[in-house]
């Protein structure tokens, strides 16, 4: 049982002048406040009743007090509104040179997404996912020193990304975009919570915020460093892009880890020793790989239908055939990702009938 | 003169020898079921309320308890986290509903409106008993849908949630909301055209006592807002029932404009609960210390400037919902206005203190309490008006210890000290006087306990409706369910002793506190018509200072520093403006 220092971690440039506005309002009311406890302590001392004789002076009341107390606070609340709308200002507006990143909140996780096309899930209820997503639950990082605006939107209910260190909070409401932005000024982790009640596990619906030097930062854009806990190739790297084009080419509606796929899952194919169509054997290579792409009836697996479409580079470029092999060669036991239709599709987007969603598995 | 202060005689024998016919009085004309369920009486409807909210503030007041002891753990100590979210849905529905709103405006308002102003009833008896039925006819929709299973929604109900993803018996709760506020428009209006139309001869604005001004404000909130909740929450049920796009925007609503209508009606719905509590305040105060309000019409006119402010800053709840700068610039701004006429009233009431002579019966030590509570309740309210520190504090534990300080800390101890301040009056026995300051005392002291540390909690960011939560804030929330355990305990103990003043308590005098109020012109209890004649008020409501009523009529002894308000006859004073020195400043 640790007790938190008093003034909460400070992490970002408005969470410095969230707390010089705090410290303004507690002094000054809290000056105001105590006077007028003392007062009245004061006063039910003094004028108990066993200490008067009973009688009391008929005071009617005072103009010039009590224009005195209803103008000095308005010009004390004033200056707190003064105050307030700077800090909002600030808060309201990102500079124009920001990173922008996009939240999505959904019952309960929030998935946020780079534009160089990282996504990572933060937080989310442990008991509400697959093994897939317990196991690539992330953090949201964000480079030291460098501001960073954050869009968020939500698919379902309304959320609230919160993240107290930054002094920052902004409801994702569904069929809208809202914005804020932080300059984290320390590298750590922090909390992030949902604070608008979504349902049952609005609570689990956290996770953390890490701040880290640039140069960690850039490590882990260029995927050199994957942070997260993610099996799956999430990071950014080439592997990621192949994922991607894995997914969009769907290759994954043959080559799926279903029981009775049309098509051999790739799942630690890359240098392995692959038996084919008429006696003899492959080792898995990259050159075998591209050419079972290009020109697949070449050489059919062991077992298998020669069904597979040929893809010439009109519809697979050179740079895009790099990111596939990439991806296949770092394909590992159990990470075939499921069905696209498995994720539900972004808002707005166009949608079709589902024939079981994936909570309800 | 043969009216008012209990049986006019040289001397009326104390306690014992009693009369033996006894007066006729409201309770005693009449034993049988039905003289209760079908009376107009409005001192026997404002005992029905009573009855019906005491239930209801238990069953709030036992979700709350289910709340605070789940707390206990960070992962939750007792109930998994659907039976929490039904809890403290049930607990804000229960109290805010069904016990804050109606408590003031239709116990007492109900009871002593008429008696206060020299009537022999509200304008509309019937409407009144109407309302009562109202009111249980939505409490037991309410109820029947907690029993049901519950609502998980929060009291706030927002959508697209309670119209799409809950799983839990929104409609029939929702109903019963909007049914019950029905009772609540009806009961605004029957006080507000009583005020009007039916004052005794004298009885004008300006003499009126605080309570009235409190009341007349808070029904013109009832009367003006209450109709746009019950058409937000028809639309909720529209929306769920029948799949009509109002604010689920994949339906082609939008779920901001929800935030707008049920704000509009549930800010200035605060109002509706804190106001009462004002009227109550103002009057005790004054009568525990012996002196004229300081500043009369600053006090009346504070309040009804609240009410009429009070409309005009619902999106201060929205700062962070998305809605324009512009927009939360204005409502932050509207919301420091109304700050202004709440500290008046405090400025005014510690004034009222000076030179005075001051005893702590319960009544009054609930009132300091009041007074001391809503002090820390209404500063905290301005960090959360103040833009650039709502935008950290909104929807963390800091708005539920603001929120609980300005409500239980504000208004329940209002009505606490409403109900021992009246309770001789409407009963006609004195309860333990004893008793009742240690139950103050309870109460004010498991109140700190209980809040204090959630406003450091919600400080460091903890959200509000968490079941789980991370281990750092665990030992604040432990300190804060020790807390609500004496708060409960303070809470038990006045149901104890008030229960039994019923059967055991010494009898009541007329006006056991030596107060002003044509109330204390009546025996205790009343009788059925309250006056045998129309009372002739010849001038203001709290001349403490010299000593006489609002009819002019010299005031008895008051009670003394420990004395025991029972063991006085109650009309020892001398008829007639008492010898006292006046001194008039300002």
């Amino acid at each position: 049982m640790n007790l938190t220092p008093f003034i909460p971690e400070i992490a970002s440039t408005q969470a410095y002048q969230f707390e010089l506005l705090f410290w303004y309002i507690a002094i000054t009311t809290g000056l105001v406040g105590g006077a007028v406890y003392a007062a009245l302590a004061y006063f039910c001392i003094k004028y108990r009743r066993g200490n008067t004789t009973g009688s009391t002076p008929r005071i009617l009341g005072s103009h010039r007090l009590e224009l005195a107390w209803t103008v000095m606070p308005l010009f004390v609340f004033m200056s707190y509104f003064a105050g307030g709308v700077i800090v909002y200002n600030n808060a309201a507006h990102p500079p124009e040179d920001a990173m922008e990143i996009f939240v999505i909140g959904k019952q309960w996780m929030w998935k946020a997404q780079y534009p160089t096309g990282q996504r990572i899930i933060i937080g989310g209820n442990p008991r509400n996912m697959t093994e897939a997503e317990r196991e690539s639950i992330g953090k949201l990082i964000l480079p030291v020193g460098r501001p960073v605006k954050i869009t968020i939107t939500s698919e379902d209910v309304i959320h609230d990304f919160g993240i107290p260190a930054f002094r920052s909070k902004m409801d994702a409401v569904p069929g809208r975009y809202t914005q804020v932005w932080y300059h984290p000024t320390r590298t750590g982790e922090y909390h992030i919570f949902c604070d608008q009640y979504c349902g049952t596990w609005h609570s689990l619906m956290v996770g953390k915020v890490k701040v880290v030097e640039q140069k960690e930062f850039d490590d882990w854009l260029m995927g050199h460093t994957p942070l997260q806990g993610s099996r799956n190739a999430v990071d950014g790297s080439l592997a990621h892009e192949g994922r991607q084009l894995f997914l969009k080419l769907n290759c994954i509606s043959c080559h799926s880890s279903t029981p009775n796929g049309k098509a051999p899952v790739l799942e630690g194919l890359y240098g392995s020793r692959v038996p084919l169509r008429g006696g003899g054997a492959e080792i898995a290579d990259e050159e075998y790989i591209i050419k079972s792409i290009r020109r697949p009836r070449l050489a059919v697996v062991d077992g298998w239908e020669s069904i597979m479409p040929a893809y010439d580079e009109t519809q697979v470029t050179k740079e895009q055939m790099d990111a596939l092999v990439a991806y296949i060669r770092s394909l590992k036991k159990g990470q075939t990702p499921d069905r696209t239709e498995y994720f539900p599709a972004p808002n707005g987007a166009p949608t079709y009938p589902r024939t079981q969603s994936p909570e309800k598995k | 003169m043969s009216i008012a202060i209990g049986q006019q005689g040289p001397i009326a024998a104390p306690p014992p020898p009693e009369p033996d016919p006894l007066p006729v009085n409201y309770l005693n004309n009449g034993y049988s079921i039905w003289s209760w369920l079908f009376t107009v009486d409005h001192k026997r409807i404002g005992i029905l309320y009573l009855v019906s909210i005491s239930i209801f503030f238990v069953a709030g007041g036992i979700a709350a308890g289910v709340v605070r002891l789940n707390l206990l753990q960070p992962d939750g100590a007792i109930v998994t986290e659907d039976a929490y979210n039904r809890a403290f849905t049930a607990h804000g529905v229960m109290m805010l509903f069904f016990f804050l709103i109606p408590a003031v405006p239709a116990v007492f308002g109900n009871f002593f409106i008429p008696m206060m102003i020299g009537a022999k009833d509200l304008a509309f008896p019937k409407l009144n008993l109407a309302s009562w039925y109202v009111f249980m006819l939505g409490a037991i929709l309410a109820i029947w849908s907690v029993l049901a299973g519950g609502i998980d929604t929060g009291w706030t109900l927002y959508p697209p949630y309670s119209t799409r993803a809950s799983q839990s018996h929104v409609i029939p709760g929702v109903v019963g909301v909007f049914i019950s506020g029905f009772s609540s428009i009806m009961t605004g209006l029957n006080i507000m055209v009583t005020i009007h139309k039916m004052r005794a001869p004298g009885m004008t604005w300006g003499r009126l006592p605080l309570f009235v001004w409190a009341l007349y404000a808070t029904s013109l909130i009832q009367l003006l807002a209450t109709p746009v909740v019950a058409i937000t929450l028809l639309l909720i049920v529209v929306e769920r029932m029948m799949g009509v796009g109002i604010f689920d925007p994949t339906i082609g609503g939008d779920p901001i404009l929800f935030q707008h209508m049920f704000w509009f009606y549930s800010h200035p719905a605060v109002y509706i609960m804190i106001l009462p509590g004002m009227g109550v305040i103002s009057e005790v105060l004054t009568c525990f210390s012996r002196k004229n309000i300081f500043g009369y019409h600053a006090v009346a006119w504070s309040s009804v400037g609240i009410a009429v402010v009070g409309f005009l800053l619902w999106a201060h709840h929205m700062f962070v919902a998305g809605i324009s700068f512009y927009a939360a610039l204005l409502f932050s701004l509207l919301s420091m206005l109304v700050a202004v006429p709440s500290a008046i009233k405090v400025f005014n009431w510690t004034a009222t203190l000076y030179r005075g002579s001051i005893s702590f019966h319960a009544p009054m030590l609930f009132s300091l309490g009041f007074v001391v509570l809503f002090i820390i309740g209404g500063l905290t309210g301005l960090f959360l008006a103040t833009l650039g520190t709502d935008i950290h504090l909104h929807d963390t534990y800091f708005v539920v210890a603001h929120f609980h300080f300005v409500m239980v800390g504000g208004m329940v101890m209002g009505y606490f000290a409403g109900l021992h301040y009246w309770w001789p009056k409407m009963t006609g026995r004195m309860y333990s006087d004893w008793w009742s300051r240690v139950a103050a005392i309870i109460i004010i002291v498991g109140f700190f306990f209980t809040f204090i540390p959630q406003f450091y909690i919600g400080y460091h960011g903890m959200p509000r409706r968490y079941p789980n939560y991370p281990h750092e804030f665990q030992i604040f929330n432990v300190m804060s369910t020790a807390g609500a355990s004496i708060l409960g305990i303070g809470y038990l103990m006045p149901a104890v002793y008030l229960t039994l003043s019923l059967f055991y308590g010494p009898k009541a005098p007329a006006n056991p506190w030596s107060a002003t109020g044509l109330e204390w012109q009546c025996p205790s209890p009343p009788s059925v018509h309250n006056f045998d004649k129309t009372p002739v008020v010849v001038c203001g409501p709290y001349e403490y200072a010299i000593g006489v009523d609002q009819m002019g009529r010299g005031l008895p002894e008051p009670p003394g520093v420990d004395d025991n308000p029972a063991r006085r006859s109650g009309i020892t004073g001398p008829a007639g403006p008492m010898n006292k020195e006046t001194e008039v400043v300002g």
